[in-house]
């Protein structure tokens, strides 16, 4: 055998010998997301008992987290699955719980509460659903009981929808020069304001489509240096609602890590607007719109859906004014549950703490996105 | 007379080209599309070639004899060199293919194609001229443009060409609709739509009456500082502040209005704005 | 305007197709001379300019390789449907042609309301050398002034007339 082949054969046999040995003898997370037992702990307090039943939602395993409930009986595993997940497809649907946390909140020899914090990731970014448990003790271990909330039922019901659509025939392609085609949609920045962060620059600002027909838009910013030569260049991204109908306006936040007012001599604003089809359906209220003071300075609501059609994510978008009305901060929230209709869905956008102090007033947009397109 | 230049371009101006060994006798300038020869001298079979930017020609000849070059055969206007290779002898030369003076297409770059109504200097037009070629007509020509608003007032303006181009400029009425914006010369035109659509919201109007537990908000037909109906889907936003709180939410107009319910709570303000222009307020005291 | 008011000498190298050689064509520009409702900026005439010069280069490059592609980046319209036909004319000919421009006079004369259009007048000075199967015909020294017509593309001002006018 040459020395090839020699190689070969001992690469093989330690391949083998490997697989057997991570068969035989597993780490336990990979048990876990096997579908094995690896990670659970004894339930022997209330706190473990809990985070089994977080590693199993975690695990996705949701035949043994509600096999393992105390009050299992009062609900289907189906109902347990929509109730974590949603019932209609929205923002959960394309996402997992990356870990979650357990806090005991009460306890005594019978029976605890204990908060169970889910950190899912999703599409957007991270987003947190936490749940406070009941949980008994049946002989020498502790079980959970489900805080379920059951599938929203919206009163049978017909919803005239008329609402006016826009669609848009373009000129096709080819040379453009000499020939006409649909006019871009006038759009206006209608306010700008940078402001420091300690994590870098930050532009703030409102965009208002004043055309009469709707615009998919977007804001970049440029940042001269004191020799008026651009060193950098960064977008809106998601910090905008991108679809505006006529007279419609959107806050617009543009981060610039790392960057320094100091350095900046101006900003060249570049709005982009390109005309889209789109409704002007559906209509979502915003309702019982609270800022809430620090410390844990927030903006509560709900969101109401007045339209007949399954909303799958929103996307709610808060517009901070100082009392003279300038913009002093923009923020944001993706609701995570679908918005059915005339069901309210709350809301809670934070706000910085020592912006919070400087906030007097609010205006909250909402943009929604419905499966099959954007409305 | 076109006929008589033309011939004239044609064999008039003919002029000898020196070479090393044989004479080209070339038209100085031959219009677009238009029949032309070249003449050479010498004896022997040659090659002419005729070279541009916009085409090139090879051709066989007889030293000694005239060349014709059918009509159609160059047309696209420029600079032309010409060479002729013989048995041993060369000779150089170059004319100007020159644009056809009728025109036969123009381009019409109209901006824009949708305004809001009433605004002074708000439609331009440019046109560049061409002949059937597609070469740009440099000699200076008249260009009529017209542009006819939905209320059939009509604005129109002559502009001669300087090197090809002719612009203008019109202003937007004060009637929402479709204007035809044409530009002609001669027997050629082309046309552009314009859409003069209505400006902002003017004097922006709203009632409030219960309904239930709710309050029923609408505005007044919502128009424009001209009296044009401000066009449907055009976005409302109603506020509502009650007890430090506030609802929100931003409605499309439907048939001229916008309407919406909102929870009614006492000592309530409510105001009405469409994009920056803000309507009324109501105090809800019920 | 101040920059455009006074002439301006640039120097653009002009490289051969073949990369054999390399000549320097010096560019004068006269201060633009046009009116019109819409003012052009300084940034706007050099960025023209600028490209207008170099398609020189892409259209030597072109019709002395018989490469219609070099065209895309510098022309667009009629004027490159008319040098791609040129060129394929040459390929079927077997001739090349070889464009050396030695000096440029430029000078903006419109500039077109909704910003699409550039005109500009060019007194150029080139060779032209016509070779057949790689056998030279002859070469003639040009001084020609054409009338040229930029609109804007994506990154750069394209050709789109390029047309010379007889005196």
């Amino acid at each position: 055998m040459n020395k090839g082949g020699l190689l070969a054969g001992m690469l093989g046999a330690a391949t083998i010998g490997l697989v057997v040995i991570g068969t035989v003898w597993p780490v336990s997370s990979a048990r876990a997301y096997a579908g094995g037992q690896g990670l659970l702990r004894s339930s022997s307090t209330p706190e473990a008992a809990v985070q089994n039943l977080g590693d199993q939602i975690r695990a996705q395993a949701w035949q043994r987290a509600y096999e393992s409930l105390a009050n299992k009986a009062q609900f289907t595993e189906p109902e347990f699955v929509g109730d974590l997940m949603g019932y209609y497809p929205n923002l959960r649907t394309y996402s997992g719980v990356d870990h979650v946390e357990v806090f005991p909140l009460h306890a005594s020899d019978n029976d605890a509460e204990v908060q169970l914090k889910l950190y899912w990731s999703t599409v957007v970014g991270p987003s947190v659903s936490t749940r406070d448990l009941h949980v008994v003790r049946d002989g020498d271990h502790w079980v959970a009981e489900w805080p379920i909330v059951k599938r929203p039922v919206v009163p049978p019901q017909v919803i005239p929808v008329n609402y006016l659509r826009w669609d848009v025939i373009y000129r096709g392609p080819g040379d453009d020069w000499g020939t006409q085609d649909v006019e871009s949609p006038h759009v206006r920045i209608v306010d700008m304001h940078p402001v420091q962060r300690a994590e870098g620059l930050v532009i703030l600002g409102e965009l208002l489509n004043e055309d009469v027909v709707p615009a998919y838009v977007s804001v970049t910013a440029t940042l001269l240096g004191k020799d008026q030569t651009p060193f950098a260049t960064e977008g809106s991204f998601d910090k905008i609602s991108h679809l505006l109908l006529p007279k419609q306006v959107t806050p617009f936040l543009i981060q610039f890590p790392g960057a320094s007012l100091s350095d900046v001599q101006s900003v060249r604003m570049t709005p982009f607007s390109t005309l889209v089809p789109a409704s002007a359906d559906p209509v979502i209220e915003i309702d019982n719109e609270h800022l809430n003071p620090a410390p844990g300075a927030s903006l509560t609501g709900q969101l109401i859906n007045q339209s007949g059609q399954v909303v799958n994510v929103a996307h709610v978008l808060g517009t901070f004014y100082d009392s003279t009305g300038h913009v002093v901060w923009i923020a944001d929230q993706y609701v995570d549950s679908a918005l059915l209709p005339q069901t309210p869905v709350p809301f809670e956008i934070h706000i910085p703490e020592d912006l919070a102090r400087k906030v007097s007033s609010e205006r909250t947009v909402v943009a929604s996105y419905t499966a099959g397109g954007v409305s | 007379m076109r006929a008589v230049a033309a011939f004239l371009l044609m064999i008039g101006v003919a002029a000898p080209v020196c070479a090393q060994s044989s004479e080209l006798m070339l038209p100085a300038k031959v219009e677009a599309g238009a029949a032309f020869s070249i003449q050479s001298t010498g004896t022997g079979k040659g090659t002419l070639y005729i070279a541009g930017l916009g085409q090139v020609l090879k051709r066989d000849v007889q030293l000694g004899e005239t060349t014709w070059f059918p009509a159609g055969t160059l047309y696209n206007a420029g600079h032309y060199a010409v060479f002729l290779a013989g048995n041993g002898s060369a000779a150089s030369g170059a004319f100007d293919v020159v644009p056809v003076s009728q025109p036969a297409d123009l381009s019409f770059l109209a901006r824009p194609s949708r305004l809001a109504v009433g605004l002074h200097d708000g439609i331009t037009g440019a046109v560049f001229l061409f002949d059937a070629y597609k070469n740009l007509i440099p000699v200076s020509m008249p260009i009529e443009f017209r542009l006819t608003s939905p209320s059939s007032e009509t604005q129109s303006s002559t502009v001669v060409t300087h090197n090809g181009a002719a612009w203008t400029v019109m202003d937007s009425t004060a009637k929402q609709g479709t204007d035809k914006f044409v530009a002609s010369s001669g027997a050629i035109s082309s046309t552009r739509i314009i859409g003069q659509v209505p400006g902002d919201p003017c004097g922006l109007k709203m009632s409030a009456k219960p309904a239930g537990r709710q309050i029923q908000l609408q505005t007044d037909p919502v128009r424009d500082c001209s009296g044009n109906a401000v066009p449907d889907g055009t976005i409302v936003t109603f506020t509502e502040a009650y007890n430090g709180a506030q609802s929100t939410v931003d409605v499309p107009l439907k048939r001229g209005i916008a309407q919406v319910e909102m929870p009614a709570h006492a000592d309530a303000t409510i105001t009405v704005a469409s994009g920056v222009i803000l309507g009324n307020q109501i105090r809800w005291e019920k | 305007m101040t920059t455009l008011k006074s002439i301006l000498i640039l120097c653009a190298v002009l490289g051969s197709a073949t990369g054999a050689a390399a000549a320097q064509a010096t560019v004068h520009v006269e201060p633009a001379s046009f009116q019109g409702p819409r003012p052009l900026a300084d940034q706007t005439a050099k960025a023209a300019i600028r490209d207008y010069i170099e398609s020189w280069q892409s259209l030597n490059a072109a019709l002395d390789g018989n490469r219609a592609d070099l065209l895309d980046a510098d022309f667009v319209g009629d004027a490159k449907d008319k040098l791609m036909a040129a060129i394929q004319e040459q390929s079927r000919l077997g001739i090349r042609t070889h464009y050396e421009d030695r000096a440029h006079d430029v000078q903006i004369v419109f500039y077109s309301p909704e910003g699409l259009s550039i005109e500009l007048t060019d007194t150029v000075d080139y060779d032209v050398q016509l070779l057949d199967h790689d056998k030279s015909q002859g070469m003639q020294r040009v001084h020609m002034r054409y009338l040229v017509v930029l609109t804007p593309a994506e990154l750069r001002w394209k050709v789109r007339v390029l047309q010379a006018e007889a005196e």
